[in-house]
């Protein structure tokens, strides 16, 4: 229980558990509606979506100045390519916030006539291109440590020979594919916190990508992508040193 | 910078139920007294609905507040001195009675059971809530006494070593019961931030329970105002944690 005291009161921490809880409803109603369920249990499955949802969003209310500060600390960063990368993307997010603000003030009924539309899919271009920002990042940070695992490699000396023996162009492609996929997969198990990051944003991804209508899949799926990236979020909260530094 | 001291303050889950609880208040509040004005009926129905969103947002929130209030009872099963653990502990418990009806509610309001009775369990929150004031209350005056106690040795001892010097601290000391007494109330409080600080809140945060409960009927001017001060103190003692009562 102590654990639970010291977790909800991050705000964060409880934000995150409703996001979890609100994917979870939209994947819940999309499996309830294939099998059938009844109009009534939808509707309330959705009305329990759109609550957490609008909950969240007053949660959010200060969430801009959070991330300008985080882009603000970012600038002084050593590596130029992730100052560019955490930057960007705070400012991004920033974007989203305010957008998001709108958002509520309009549902709230605060602000008239705020077309919701319109709005929306200006946040969700702001946090996909936040996404891909991080994405890049991910990718950025995969190549260096790909980088030094091979010139590591290198030193020790090539324990299979088969690189050198290749009979015909495809085959030299196809091994070397293989080399980069086995690199690929050791910098990625040596790194916990790098591969929870990458998971976890190209499962948010699937959620703007679908709102824009860019790739449409099914609510159902969008909601077990949400999902998934929430618990991993919460296990990044409960475990600090999961978390992708900076 | 300002900016960061915000940042700081709101990403505890406490300076930002603060912040909407003024914030709803100051609705409440705002909306009384500009009720019955003429063509401000738009902007009354704004404020009724952002006050009636925020308390609902809020609702959500303190989703899971009851383990807070009984872990934080078991650590005041801790504390040396009897009054102040019985009041604390009784105090935390009644909270997390009060949490639970509070859950039962936004249940409600959520729409997942919708054969609650809002009124009943509404009736039943307010009760918690009243009687864990109450206890809070009762724990201020002890802290109150014993100091309101210390201090008339104190003056006694003093008056006792001046005796032979002038006997008009004598007179002072007993000359108006009741203006003495306030005077050194007033001394206690104005020496202990902290114990003044809770009391005030305590005592704003009653108006609330008082109205509903049917006690002592107010209106919702009062208890807006009511609302935000108590709002204020307690963002007050966020911002500088050791005016925080010590529990």
């Amino acid at each position: 229980m102590e654990t639970w005291v010291r977790f909800s009161a991050q705000s964060q921490a409880k934000e995150r558990l409703f996001r979890a809880a609100q994917y979870a409803c939209a994947l819940a109603g999309d499996t309830l509606r294939r099998n059938g369920a009844s109009a009534g249990v939808l509707a309330s499955v959705q009305q329990l979506e759109a609550h957490l949802s609008l909950g969240r969003k007053l949660l959010r209310l200060g969430s801009s100045a959070e991330a300008l500060e985080a882009a603000k600390r970012a600038i002084h960063l050593s590596d130029m390519v992730l100052r560019f990368c955490v930057t960007l993307s705070h400012l991004n997010r920033a974007m989203y916030f305010a957008c998001d603000n709108v958002l509520w003030a309009g549902k709230t009924g605060l602000v008239p006539r705020v077309d919701q539309e319109k709005w929306s899919q200006r946040s969700f271009r702001y946090y996909l291109f936040a996404l891909v920002v991080n994405l890049s990042r991910d990718a950025y940070e995969i190549q260096i440590l790909m980088e030094r695992e091979a010139s590591g490699k290198r030193t020790k000396g090539s324990e299979n020979g088969r690189q050198l023996r290749a009979d015909n162009g495809l085959q030299q492609l196809g091994l070397r594919l293989q080399i980069q996929l086995r690199l690929l997969i050791r910098v990625l198990r040596n790194n916990p916190p790098l591969l929870l990051d990458v998971v976890k944003n190209a499962c948010d991804l699937f959620i703007p990508l679908d709102k824009l209508g860019l790739y449409k899949t099914n609510p159902g799926f969008v909601g077990l992508c949400g999902l998934t990236s929430s618990i991993l979020s919460i296990l990044t909260i409960l475990h600090p040193w999961l978390k992708l530094k900076p | 910078t300002a900016m960061e001291g915000f940042v700081d303050f709101t990403n505890r889950c406490q300076g930002r139920d603060q912040l909407f609880r003024a914030t709803q208040y100051t609705c409440m509040l705002l909306s009384y007294l500009i009720e019955h004005k003429a063509g401000k009926e738009k902007l009354v129905m704004k404020l009724k609905q952002l006050e009636s969103n925020m308390s609902s947002g809020r609702k959500m929130f303190r989703l899971g507040n009851m383990v807070h209030a009984l872990v934080a009872a078991r650590r005041t099963t801790q504390l040396p001195d009897v009054v102040p653990r019985f009041c604390l502990t009784a105090s935390n418990l009644t909270r997390a009675l009060y949490f639970i009806c509070d859950a039962v509610l936004w249940l409600k309001s959520a729409g997942l059971q919708p054969d609650i009775d809002k009124l009943k369990w509404r009736n039943r929150a307010t009760k918690c809530y009243y009687l864990s004031l109450l206890i809070n209350l009762a724990r201020d005056w002890y802290e109150i006494s014993w100091r309101l106690e210390q201090a008339i040795r104190e003056e006694k001892t003093k008056e006792n070593s001046s005796w032979d010097k002038h006997s008009q601290k004598l007179h002072h000391v007993k000359c108006d019961g009741l203006h003495s007494f306030l005077l050194l109330l007033f001394q206690i409080l104005k020496r202990n931030p902290p114990l003044l600080l809770d009391l005030v809140k305590n005592l704003c945060d009653l108006s609330g329970p008082l109205d509903t409960l049917g006690i002592y009927k107010t209106n919702p001017g009062v208890i807006g105002f009511c609302g935000i001060l108590s709002s204020l103190v307690g963002i007050f003692t966020l911002a500088n944690p050791c005016l925080k009562l010590k529990q």
